[in-house]
């Protein structure tokens, strides 16, 4: 098939935006081992739709091409732009622009023969008119109805269609905002796309925007857990490039804004627990029935997430619960190092040891989660414990390897 | 449906041609300046050839179109349930007191559906109504750009007085906090939000010299990386919001290079540290010091 910079489907460029924009060091050679014309086609694509941002590097390996953000100048997410890139045929954009100019107001109501009658006279005009049979508009009217643009009423046994009524839509700068920090923020992109072009006034910082790649996995989950429905996702696990499939019911959308993963919280009943799921290793969803435990089960994951650093459910020591708890040590006028403990915090408590000294403790299912952050308070930690033996003795290895890492090894400090 | 052609840039690039053929006959020129600013690189001749060619019936060879009205469509029922969900964030009474309802839909989400599990606790005061009307004033003044006159409580719990230029408002996810970034302070150009006890137009002339840019700003570090216990994805991730570019150098060993504020540098600082020794400071000496700095003071705590 011919090259078209518009897509089917979204989930082969998906793997592609992800591999350009967090990675970016692979070559050619390493995509094309399946389809050199695939990658050929899905980097023109990317190029055409976000060609301020991709770059090259020449390596001995061959080209490399990565996308490179900086998401706090950019004020809204260039993924967005992928989202409006679907495909149509000739009929279906010919048909839109007839049948919304038919139906222009609310007070217009037709039937089926009505209409075909009506888009017959837009096309006479034309040297080789095209025909549109009546099944095939029919089809077109039923999926605009469920997309909520028209609507239907019935005169007698007839259908009569019209164009659903229009809303005043709020103001752009509200969807400036929340078209970036709002899940599934690609709809207020939709709606952005209905204002006039305006000036910026908001910036964002300690920006994600990979999430946006997900939208179409998060929005199947929201529209499960709305209807309290199970689903069968398929996951890939790209280490071991092994794909999976689990039965599910979702139950909370999970969102880290220190490193823009989403997961979905669900309770699998092949292991009987609730466990994270990372949006981004979801391929596919599907919904299934409704579930009878989903209240009880939603109710459950409130009560875990109280020992939930982030959104591990298990720890490596086989303990219900893990304990661990560290101290740190700060000078008179280091009061924020204090604040920083109790503001950075998500469970546990913290407890002034004295003017000069905090300590912070908690009991949570998977104490290895907490490591990265107890190491951002390097230069001050004078004691640290975990019931876990083993990553107690980890964490303090790694301060050694620290150590040496940078020539500091032999000695005492001076 | 999420990824629909409804919402696609070539519906809206034909809209906007549409839109000048419902007003007069459109030329080649103008119709490809309209899909060039709706629409990607390469659509612009795509859009050209179909309608020209009459592949898309409307628009005829002289530029006129058989279509009567300016092209709109209503909004969709996913477009309705996401307002609807954004209604329901605290933070939209920041923006308005009149938050509109649509009974007929429902939320494509309720709040208690999202956890963000990692945002600090010490955030803005969104319900609070000083907080709301200073808000309202800056987005205002951003809008006009208008000088303001703000009382701070500054981190000794001071009261200062300063006079700025705004020029926009910027939102950290991670902090949960508003700051104002504008010209002309000689306190310093961002102001927290939540730091304001007063703030109100300024009839005086504020002096704004140039200034530096964010570009201005930019700093590099360079990183090498051993990818163990998962830690290239983990960072690849983590510093994922900042223009950055990774390199191989051999197995399970990897290059990275992130430009940052340098206003960020302590804040970089304790990020690069949470990798522990999956991750090592390779340049700039200035900044592999202060790394070694802070393990030295930790060595001495006696770990």
């Amino acid at each position: 098939m011919a090259y078209s910079e518009l897509i089917k489907s979204f989930s082969r460029i998906r793997d592609y935006m992800r591999e350009f924009y967090v990675y970016g060091f692979k070559s050619r050679t390493e995509y094309t081992k399946k389809s050199a014309r695939s990658y050929d086609d899905e980097r023109r694509r990317l190029e055409s739709w976000l060609g301020d941002y991709m770059q090259f590097r020449q390596t001995g390996d061959g080209k490399q091409v990565f996308l490179s953000i900086d998401s706090r100048v950019s004020h809204h997410n260039p993924f967005y732009k992928a989202w409006k890139t679907k495909s149509f045929t000739d009929g279906d954009i010919t048909l839109h622009f007839i049948l919304m100019d038919i139906l222009y107001t609310p007070e217009i109501r037709l039937s089926v023969p009505q209409i075909m009658e009506g888009i017959d006279g837009y096309l006479a005009s034309f040297e080789e008119p095209k025909v549109f049979d009546e099944s095939t508009v029919r089809k077109k009217l039923k999926e605009y109805v469920s997309e909520g643009i028209l609507e239907t009423e019935k005169q007698g046994r007839t259908i009569l269609y019209s164009r659903a009524q229009d809303r005043e839509l709020c103001d752009p700068v509200i969807l400036d905002f929340f078209s970036e920090v709002s899940p599934l923020g690609v709809v207020g992109s939709y709606l952005h796309d209905k204002t006039r072009e305006h000036e910026e006034y908001f910036a964002f910082k300690h920006h994600y925007i990979t999430g946006a790649m997900d939208s179409e996995i998060l929005y199947t989950l929201f529209q499960a857990m709305q209807e309290k429905r199970t689903v069968s996702i398929r996951t890939v696990n790209r280490r071991w490039e092994r794909e999976s499939e689990n039965e599910l019911i979702p139950l909370r959308i999970m969102i880290s804004v220190q490193s823009g993963r989403q997961y979905v919280m669900a309770y699998n009943p092949r292991f009987d627990r609730i466990s994270s799921y990372r949006t981004d290793n979801i391929v596919s969803v599907r919904t299934g029935e409704v579930s009878g435990r989903y209240d009880e089960l939603r109710e459950a994951l409130s009560k875990m997430q109280k020992h939930l650093w982030g959104v591990s459910t298990q720890g490596s020591s086989g303990q219900f619960l893990e304990h661990i708890s560290f101290t740190v040590t700060y000078g008179p006028d280091e009061e924020h190092i204090h604040q920083r403990l109790e503001r950075e915090k998500r469970c546990g408590t913290v407890v002034k040891l004295g003017p000069d000294r905090s300590r912070f403790s908690a009991d949570v299912y998977d104490a290895s989660e907490l490591i990265p952050w107890i190491r951002t308070f390097i230069c001050r930690i004078t004691a640290f414990e975990c019931s876990n033996g083993k990553l107690e003795k980890r964490f303090l290895d790694d301060i050694r390897e620290m150590y040496a890492l940078y020539g500091l090894e032999g000695g005492d400090a001076q | 449906m999420i990824f629909s052609e409804l919402y696609s840039a070539y519906y809206n690039a034909v809209a906007g041609v549409l839109k000048e053929a419902a007003d007069h006959p459109v030329t080649a020129r103008e119709l490809r300046r309209i899909a060039e600013r709706e629409a990607f690189g390469e659509s612009s001749m795509r859009i050209e050839q179909a309608l020209m060619d009459e592949e898309w019936q409307l628009l005829r060879k002289d530029g006129t179109t058989p279509i009567r009205h300016v092209p709109t469509m209503p909004l969709t029922i996913l477009q309705r349930r996401w307002l609807k969900a954004v209604m329901l964030d605290p933070r939209i009474q920041l923006f308005t007191d009149d938050i509109p309802d649509d009974p007929e839909v429902e939320p494509l989400f309720w709040p208690e559906d999202v956890c963000v599990f990692d945002r600090y606790l010490d955030g803005d005061p969104y319900e609070d109504a000083e907080y709301i009307r200073h808000f309202r004033m800056i987005l205002e003044a951003v809008r006009t750009k208008e000088p303001l006159e703000i009382m701070l409580l500054n981190r000794k719990k001071r009261t200062v007085r300063m006079t700025i230029v705004p020029e926009y408002l910027e939102y950290s996810e991670k902090d949960d906090k508003f700051r104002l970034i504008g010209k002309g302070n000689r306190f310093g150009n961002v102001i927290n939000l939540g730091r304001i006890v007063a703030c109100r137009k300024y009839d005086g002339t504020v002096t704004t010299e140039r200034e530096e840019t964010v570009k201005d700003r930019h700093r590099e570090v360079e990183l090498e990386l051993w990818d163990r216990r998962n830690a290239l994805e983990r960072a690849l991730l983590h510093f994922a919001h900042f223009e950055k570019e990774a390199e191989k150098i051999e197995t399970d060993h990897y290059r990275l290079r992130i430009r940052y504020d340098k206003d960020d540098e302590t804040e970089m600082v304790i990020r690069i540290l949470s990798f522990g020794p999956m991750v090592k400071v390779v340049s700039p000496d200035s900044f592999a010091e202060l790394i070694k700095e802070r393990l030295i003071r930790q060595k001495r705590c006696g770990l």
